[in-house]
């Protein structure tokens, strides 16, 4: 496997952030960071994978109400839903600004893509504290319990992406990002948003529109 | 599969334009997976196709996921190594997935046919139960009146059986009420009403948004019947530690 990675395919010659081993790219000439982060994203997928299993482990089984059409609002939940997608697009275009050094232009997108997720987040609470006052909270049933547990930890990941590309931005206004490095630094922020907005995907068609369809 | 090459290849030119199509893109696809619920709303188109539009939204979802996935992190076109991380661990979470919404289906087997569907129904706005005659309409609290004063004996016995099996948890092996689960049911305060009508509809439909869960789908009629006397016979006897009084007083 390894020899057949290290023998890279012709049209990576050349990429930025990769091929040599130094102390930020490891024997393969692939930069750590990224290799790690690819990692954690995939042991990522087994945690949400597992959350969201549960939720449809338990789905119909609560022995009270509400159920989750009486609390999901479909219009809300969309707008939240179609924030996070464009903070997505808004991110790929701060590592694409980053990749051509235009680190202030890359700036106002990470801005923008913090903004997002923070509305977002906001949201997730509004939505939340409605759910509360109509009865459901964590302890109410199963249903109260998974959904709160999986969607609760996706709104802690977004409001981490969200300090993260905050202090990013704040790295690049007091000019302490190296200029040289930022591609990965902030290709590998992108990563980890890319994949909360996926999980947020999933989610939503799963937990949400699947409920309306039936 | 250009694009991706390039921007794996570091080519100093912009993918702007690739990155805000796939953003229209990602939003059309939303829309759409938006507007199939409310195509409810015209039967004609709706139901010849009712199998297809579940199906329908996941295969949407899919192709979103995979943009992102694929373009926006460009996996695609990226080193083989950052796929084998990412997608083994992501085959390996969606069996987990649908093992355990098979699981599911299999292990609630027991609890009866279609056990989701009544506890659904039940709730949605309260519907007889399909097994066993739950609820005996009409519901007359003279003639409960009456079999509770000649029924002393073994229906407080199976009443009281019932309650270990059902109630105890909650409400405590005294019936002394629990803090924040169960409330006392040995004094004389009633939240949710203390006649053997009221206390009967408690059990059967449940109270407090499912805190107290509708037990009609899990126990027969004549269960909640005996359970319901049981409770009532605990009514002012009043067990040491019991929790405070909430609700109204019922001479």
């Amino acid at each position: 496997m390894s020899a057949e990675l290290a023998t890279a395919p012709g049209h990576d010659a050349g990429h930025d952030d990769h091929g040599h081993v130094s102390a930020e790219n490891n024997f393969l000439g692939l930069p750590n960071i990224k290799l790690a982060m690819w990692a954690f994203l995939g042991s990522e997928c087994m945690f949400f994978g597992s959350l969201i299993g549960t939720y449809f482990f338990y789905h119909g089984k609560s022995l009270g109400g509400p159920l989750p059409t009486q609390v999901f609002s479909l219009t809300i939940t969309s707008i939240s839903t179609f924030l996070l997608l464009m903070s997505s697009m808004t991110m790929a275009l701060a590592v694409d600004a980053t990749r051509l050094r235009k680190l202030s232009q890359a700036r106002a997108y990470i801005l923008a893509t913090a903004v997002l997720g923070a509305t977002f987040v906001g949201f997730q609470i509004y939505e939340f504290s409605q759910f509360v006052s109509e009865g459901l909270k964590l302890q109410t049933s199963l249903f109260g319990s998974t959904f709160f547990v999986m969607t609760g930890f996706h709104g802690a990941h977004v409001t981490v992406g969200v300090i993260w590309l905050t202090m990013l931005s704040m790295l690049i206004s007091n000019g302490k990002l190296n200029k040289d490095k930022a591609s990965v630094t902030v290709e590998v922020a992108g990563l980890y948003w890319h994949f909360v907005d996926i999980v947020w995907i999933v989610i939503f068609t799963f937990v949400y529109l699947l409920e309306f369809i039936k | 599969m250009s694009q991706a090459h390039d921007a794996a290849s570091g080519v100093t030119h912009s993918h702007k334009k690739h990155y805000l199509r796939i953003g229209a893109i990602l939003t059309v696809v939303t829309a759409i997976e938006l507007a199939l619920p409310l195509l409810k709303n015209y039967p004609q188109i709706w139901e010849p196709a009712r199998p297809l539009w579940a199906p329908a939204l996941i295969i949407l979802s899919i192709a979103k996921f995979g943009a992102v996935v694929g373009e926006f992190m460009h996996l695609r076109g990226d080193r083989k190594i950052y796929y084998f991380l990412f997608i083994s661990p992501l085959m390996l979470a969606t069996t987990v997935f649908v093992l355990l919404s098979l699981l599911s289906v299999v292990m609630f087997r027991p609890f009866g046919a279609g056990y989701a569907v009544t506890a659904e129904a039940r709730l949605a706005g309260y519907v007889e139960p399909s097994t066993g005659p739950a609820f005996e309409q009409p519901l007359d609290d003279a003639k409960f009146a009456a079999a509770f004063d000649g029924a002393k004996g073994k229906q407080f016995a199976d009443g009281k059986k019932v309650f270990g099996e059902k109630c105890q948890a909650c409400h405590g092996a005294q019936g002394g009420g629990i803090a924040n689960l169960g409330l006392n049911l040995t004094d004389d305060c009633y939240k949710y009403g203390g006649s053997f009508k009221e206390l009967y509809l408690t059990i059967g439909k449940g109270q407090a948004g499912g805190k107290m869960p509708a037990w009609a789908g899990q126990l027969k009629g004549e269960e909640i019947r005996q359970v319901m006397y049981y409770i009532k016979s605990l009514k002012g006897t009043n067990v040491a530690g019991g929790q405070p009084c909430v609700g109204d007083k019922v001479p």
